[in-house]
């Protein structure tokens, strides 16, 4: 998958239509009500009694933000009142000591990842607190792969508190940059300064950070290919060593933030398309590999290695080279994935704190796979990571005759196959050049779930491109 | 490394359609073309615990019918279930036809001590026979169903059946065998190896495959059973992996160097004279 990216502008115009990400095969709207606390606990036992039982990846929730960012779909809290974090810390101690006791001490966390909101909405100090924490109630690896990564918005962290997250343990950092032009960013309600941004990055690599990731949007209001070229330049002089580019979904419906955007301010779908364009061309030229699904790499990092040698994988925190470990989401909204099952704390912030003042482990909603929906992850999590699909394997493993098991995927694979998108030879299914800027087309023709006939009219998603 | 293939125990035979789900992966996995099944009017099932001894003296199932000796068959429990417990009255015995049972006893200070497992075709509660009550505990480790034959009628009829009567005796021998096996002084590493062997050639007796199989029992009933620590078992089972030995995958299992299995369980099995490769180890 190393290959050059091709661009053909048509072929991403007739296939722009919603669907899922597949950061989680089932997607989370197949969550039922039917899973709850005592499903979460019976997952939990069978995974410690695995032989060698999965280490485990935390991600912890903060959803509290200064202000909004009306692009935003991320289940956040608006405030200034700074006292919040506190009531909030104090649930999340009491669901890190409820949860943390399920699992058998000697299962190694490999990750920990805090995302938001805005993680940096807390203060160093009450990071270092959950890390602690976290620290006492699991058992951290020693190992050099072992992370500890934050989502940073740089308008509210200073260089000197980056570096006091890097002595914490943080080594990896995220930053939202979306785009520099200041147009763009008084529509959506982002002002931020490049040196402002630049210091961070800066603090980040003086902290001995692995990586740094920024993240970009195309298709936000006012954004145009003069300003977002000139975004690029500015943050390919960064070298940031991972680069996540977004295409902007507009679903007011969904989300409310998104109705202060003007929609006779977003550029035409065509207009998009030069965007994601320009951006895939400016990367490849400062040496940016595509890793899939938005994600690009530099190609020393480990992302991009990984990826080259098979070892990518695909998780709700986006790609990693973590392999399969057990993921324990604490917070409000937060997803967990324990052995065969998925599951959600209540998205809203009243009815989480109720269950942990109640003693109770915050489950809200969650789906165990059955024997199906464990193949078409496997599936899917191939053409994401791997971008092909070796049938024998899939047949030896889950027992299937894949032409048969599979005849209504491959026939709505049948016209992608014909736009050169992914190619069918005996034995495997290979996601072409053409074809990995629509990964997810492709592997919705997989998905159970997925109403095939309503996609094209379907609010529920974003959009491919 | 790539991870082991699993086979479920009755792929999927159609479709795209939604509804249609893979059965749940059991123990042991079986290959569709030796898949237990519910024998018939005039054959045995599968699996059958006593087919062999019975066959042997020309016996077939409705020549049993004919003596009144019914067997009924039993179940499902689900995992979790306990099929019988410390001193319930014993009258039958009981054959595993499908899925795999964990016996155990609780001793004074609450502590559970795990005494085997048993898999398709083998016996449990023949420890009962001298007491008329059961010594011990018995609970599903996922879907079981049992043969349950009425002890009494068996003994009637082992009297007149010289072979069932060697066949039961023999199935005593391997049970007292088991239960002493991990009393030696043997190393983690050993102890594990036997186990995998063991299971591993029990299984293959039984037509299913000896090197790749699905695990039901806990790691903490693997570890209680081989006198280890939890994490000992995690431990012994990673550095087989890292030394290309086996290839673990959750609960799936492969056996991928057998020779240096075998060689490591020898001591732990006693036995390993290369002809005895009939399913009658020790564990």
């Amino acid at each position: 998958m190393s290959s050059p990216l091709p661009f053909n502008a048509d072929l991403l115009r007739r296939y722009d239509r919603p669907g899922p990400r597949y950061t989680s095969y089932p997607t989370a709207p197949q969550f039922s009500k039917d899973f709850g606390e005592t499903q979460f606990r019976e997952a939990v036992l069978a995974s410690n009694g695995d032989p060698i039982p999965r280490r485990l990846s935390l991600y912890v929730h903060v959803p509290f933000c200064l202000d909004p960012c009306f692009y935003c779909g991320c289940n956040r809290i608006i405030t200034r009142d700074k006292g919040r974090a506190e009531t909030y810390l104090a649930r999340l101690y009491r669901e890190i000591d409820l949860t943390a006791a399920l699992f058998d001490r000697d299962r190694e966390v490999i990750q920990l990842h805090f995302g938001g909101g805005t993680p940096n909405f807390l203060s160093p100090a009450q990071l270092r607190e959950i890390v602690d924490t976290l620290r006492r109630q699991f058992h951290f690896s020693d190992s050099r792969e072992r992370d500890i990564s934050i989502e940073l918005d740089p308008r509210f962290i200073s260089p000197a508190d980056v570096i006091e997250l890097a002595g914490i343990g943080f080594n990896r950092a995220s930053l939202g940059v979306q785009d520099f032009d200041p147009q763009v960013q008084e529509a959506v309600n982002r002002i931020q300064g490049v040196e402002e941004t630049r210091a961070v990055i800066d603090a980040c690599r003086a902290g001995g950070f692995k990586s740094v990731n920024v993240d970009l949007i195309y298709g936000l209001p006012k954004q145009n290919v003069e300003g977002f070229a000139r975004t690029l330049d500015t943050v390919v002089e960064m070298r940031p060593d991972r680069l996540a580019v977004y295409g902007y979904a507009h679903l007011p419906t969904l989300f409310k933030a998104q109705n202060q955007i003007e929609a006779a301010d977003l550029p035409t779908p065509q207009a998009k398309l030069a965007l994601l364009q320009l951006a895939i061309e400016k990367l490849t030229v400062a040496g940016y590999v595509y890793v899939g699904m938005d994600h690009f790499a530099l190609p020393e990092d480990e992302l991009a290695r990984a990826q080259a040698h098979g070892g990518l994988h695909r998780n709700f925190m986006g790609y990693t080279t973590h392999a399969d470990s057990d993921l324990i989401g604490l917070g409000v909204s937060a997803i967990s994935h324990i052995g065969d099952t998925f599951s959600q704390n209540p998205r809203d912030l009243a009815v989480w704190q109720q269950a942990i003042d109640e003693g109770r482990l915050p489950v809200a909603r969650g789906m165990r796979l059955n024997g199906d929906d464990q193949l078409r992850a496997d599936l899917i999590q191939r053409l994401m990571c791997q971008g092909e699909v070796l049938i024998s394997a899939l047949e030896q493993r889950y027992g299937i005759e894949f032409e048969t098991y599979f005849a209504k995927a491959l026939e709505r694979l049948r016209p992608l196959v014909a736009d050169g998108l992914v190619g069918i030879e005996p034995g495997r299914i290979t996601v072409s050049p053409r074809g990995r800027l629509l990964l997810r087309n492709i592997a919705m023709c997989f998905d159970r779930y997925f109403d095939h006939a309503a996609a094209v009219t379907s609010l529920g998603f974003s959009r491919a491109i | 490394m790539p991870p082991p293939s699993r086979r479920w125990v009755s792929p999927a035979r159609s479709s795209d359609c939604a509804g249609v789900a893979i059965a749940p992966p059991a123990f042991p996995q079986i290959d569709e073309r030796i898949a237990a099944d519910d024998g018939g009017a005039l054959e045995f099932c599968s699996t059958c615990a006593f087919s062999q001894a019975c066959t042997a003296q020309g016996m077939d199932k409705r020549g049993l019918r004919d003596l009144h000796v019914l067997v009924d068959h039993v179940g499902p429990f689900q995992a979790g279930d306990h099929i019988f417990r410390e001193g319930d009255r014993f009258d039958a015995i009981a054959a595993v036809r499908a899925g795999s049972v964990k016996t155990y006893v609780i001793d004074r200070g609450g502590r559970e001590h795990v005494l085997g497992f048993y898999l398709p075709g083998e016996v449990i509660g023949l420890d009962a026979i001298d007491d008329d009550s059961f010594t011990c505990n018995a609970v599903a480790l996922d879907t079981v169903t049992l043969c349950r034959f009425s002890f009494p009628k068996i003994s009637m009829l082992a009297a007149r059946l010289p072979g069932l009567q060697q066949h039961l005796f023999r199935l005593l021998s391997r049970d007292i065998g088991r239960a002493a096996l991990l009393a030696g002084d043997f190393t983690a590493d050993e102890r594990m190896a036997a186990f995998l062997i063991g299971l591993s050639r029990r299984l293959a007796a039984r037509g299913f495959s000896p090197d790749r199989f699905h695990l039901t029992m806990a790691r903490t009933d693997i570890a209680n059973y081989l006198r280890l620590a939890p994490e000992t078992v995690s431990r012994v089972l990673k550095h087989f992996q890292d030394d290309g030995v086996v290839c673990v995958d959750r609960r799936e299992v492969e056996l991928l160097d057998r020779a240096r299995l075998e060689a490591l369980a020898a001591a732990a099995l006693r036995d390993l004279s290369p002809g005895r490769r009939d399913g009658k180890p020790a564990l």
